[in-house]
């Protein structure tokens, strides 16, 4: 399903270089969960928002579903329908309605007619457990709401990959679990999922790999029961150490 | 306990009134020294008056009666070498003629008051007003593709855009105005209208750009990023994300920008076009109430601006439904 060849992403500042994904090479197959754990800074974001083209790489190939996203002849915004994005802080769109805000890319991108669209929102959001606040803002909601909205949101495309970068930082801890736990059916539906997050739990849990970052590069990828247990790379036993 | 004090507002309020008080008591007093006479009753007609019709003797002869009828009385004339008398109506007030007068013909019995006009004080507001919305809302969407071109990855229409907003920002509007008009107008043969509504559309078109530039700057970029991970396309995310919301944002600053436009728009006076203020200045010249006309405008000018922010602190809040 994902394809990643030799990713390389630099930051070139006036006085700073970085080396955020430094010749990454991995495969995501049809309904595998990757979760992708690592210290602040190593580049577990920079690499997720390589696999949908919001950072254009330096170096290598992304091919999603067959298609080189890089490619000259490729339409971007057609390989992100497949591609739905979960973010640590939401982005909802404030000035839309809850259900405004899960039909309007049906709407604009899919071109779906309106009742459709309705349809297909409240049967997500009914998914996620949030259907009674369908016509609130979402200043209105919880953050554990908020990012429910936001999975029903990136659902609603039927995309073909979700991409998680960090969904349930922001949150209070009290609301963690509900956000997991809709990750988790999402995990046993078959949906294939990269996701980067520090919840160890969710990662052994749910998991069939795990992959380790470090200065832009993976040091470990692994079925969560061996990295969790006898992790090779003393860096990962270190942040282990920490996180555990 | 804290607890907000309750701090006596008599003392202030007071002073307050007694400064204004005095600001008055001197602008009476300076008045007084040049010897300025007030004429206030002569501002109304500015606005709006009746016309005036003389009415003459139709021909030669005596006026036997005069009947009163109203405001306005009925002069009977009886002609000297004649058969029928005849009826002038005309305004009591402008009675020329008295009973058993002679007349000869032509002679000027009265004044009748005909229609109601606008008077010139109208019309300029007017002319402001609409010289104000047409440039205005030409400006806006000026101001609204140069913000785009101003953000632009295109090197040539960032430059295009950067350069024209320099040239509009780093010159007087005065000096525009006449640029516009002498130079652009004349080559292009451009009503005087036409080269005053482009030389002000062009002047807030410029600092709109601006303005919607830093609104659409302010917007999180985790928004767009959202939007384009939805797969919509730069423009379907600024159509539906980003303006919208940076809209609502710069509503506040451009209705300043706009309620400056109207001030602003005085300046078109010097190319001929009359409006607000140069029909004061055109009625200064036959009335001599120069202070009065002067005062009239300025409160002409501050009832459409203030009427315009209470609309927009209106909309505002309206606007303000989903935060
Ligand atoms: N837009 C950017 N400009 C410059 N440097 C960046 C940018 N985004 C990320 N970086 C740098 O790239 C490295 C990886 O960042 P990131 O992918 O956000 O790490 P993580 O998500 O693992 O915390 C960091 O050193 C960060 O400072
Ligand atoms: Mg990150």
């Amino acid at each position: 399903m994902i394809e990643v060849n030799r990713l390389i992403k630099i930051f070139e500042g006036r006085d700073y270089v970085v080396r955020a994904v430094d010749d990454v090479s991995t495969r995501i197959a049809k309904g595998e969960v990757v979760v992708i754990i690592g210290p602040s800074g190593s580049g577990k974001s920079t690499f997720l928002r390589c696999l949908n083209g919001l950072e254009e790489f330096d170096d290598g190939q992304v091919i999603i579903d067959g298609i080189d996203i890089a490619g000259s002849k490729t339409n971007l915004n057609a390989v992100r329908r497949e591609v739905g994005m979960v973010f640590q802080h939401f982005n909802l769109f404030p000035h839309k309605t809850v259900l405004e805000n899960v039909t309007l890319a049906q709407r604009v991108v899919r071109k779906r007619k309106a009742a459709e669209a309705n349809e297909k929102a409240m049967a997500l959001l009914t998914k996620v457990g949030i259907a009674e606040k369908a016509n609130e803002y979402p200043s209105r909601l919880s953050g554990g709401q908020q990012q429910r909205v936001a999975i029903a949101r990136a659902l609603a495309m039927d995309p073909k990959v979700m991409l998680f970068d960090e969904p349930t930082s922001a949150l209070d801890p009290e609301m963690v679990g509900e956000v997991l736990d809709v990750m988790k059916q999402l995990a046993r539906e078959g949906m294939t999922m990269a996701v980067v997050t520090h919840e160890m739990g969710f990662a052994r849990e749910v998991a069939h790999r795990v992959l380790f970052m470090d200065a832009g590069k993976v040091l470990e990828d692994a079925p969560p029961a061996r990295f969790f247990t006898a992790p090779n790379e003393p860096r990962a036993q270190a942040f282990l150490k920490q996180v555990l | 306990m804290a607890f907000k004090r309750q701090s006596a507002q008599w003392p202030w309020q007071g002073l307050l009134v007694v400064i204004l008080l005095g600001l008055a008591i001197g602008l009476w007093i300076a008045t007084k020294q040049v010897h300025y006479e007030w004429r206030w009753a002569r501002v109304p007609q500015y606005f709006a008056y009746q016309e005036e019709e003389p009415q003459t003797a139709p021909f030669a002869g005596t006026v036997i009666k005069i009947s009163p009828a109203g405001d306005a009385s009925q002069v009977t004339i009886q002609p000297e070498s004649g058969v029928q008398p005849v009826t002038v109506t005309v305004k009591t007030a402008t009675l020329k003629v008295a009973d058993g007068a002679q007349v000869s013909e032509d002679d000027e019995i009265g004044v009748l008051r005909g229609d109601w006009r606008i008077g010139p004080l109208t019309q300029g507001l007017w002319v402001t007003i609409w010289i104000s919305f047409v440039s205005g809302l030409i400006g806006m969407i000026i101001g609204l593709i140069t913000g785009l071109c101003r953000i632009s990855k295109n090197l040539t229409l960032r430059g295009l855009a950067v350069l024209y907003i320099e040239l509009i920002r780093g010159t007087p509007l005065l000096v525009q105005i006449f640029i516009f008009y002498f130079f652009i107008g004349t080559v292009l043969h451009l009503d005087r209208i036409v080269a005053g509504i482009g030389a002000l559309s062009l002047f807030v078109g410029a600092y709109t750009a601006e303005i919607i530039r830093a609104g659409i700057q302010s917007i999180p970029k985790g928004q767009s990023e959202a939007a384009r991970s939805l797969g919509m396309s730069a423009a379907e995310t600024m159509i539906h994300i980003v303006l919208p919301q940076a809209f609502k944002r710069v509503l506040p600053p451009l209705a300043g920008q706009f309620i400056s436009l109207i001030k602003d728009s005085s300046l078109v006076s010097v190319i001929a076009i009359t409006d607000l203020t140069k029909s004061g200045r055109e009625i200064i010249t036959s009335s001599f109430a120069t202070f009065e006309i002067w005062f009239t405008v300025a409160l002409l000018y501050l009832v459409v601006t203030s009427v315009l922010s209470q609309l927009l602190f209106w909309l505002e809040r309206r606007f303000a439904r989903s935060d």
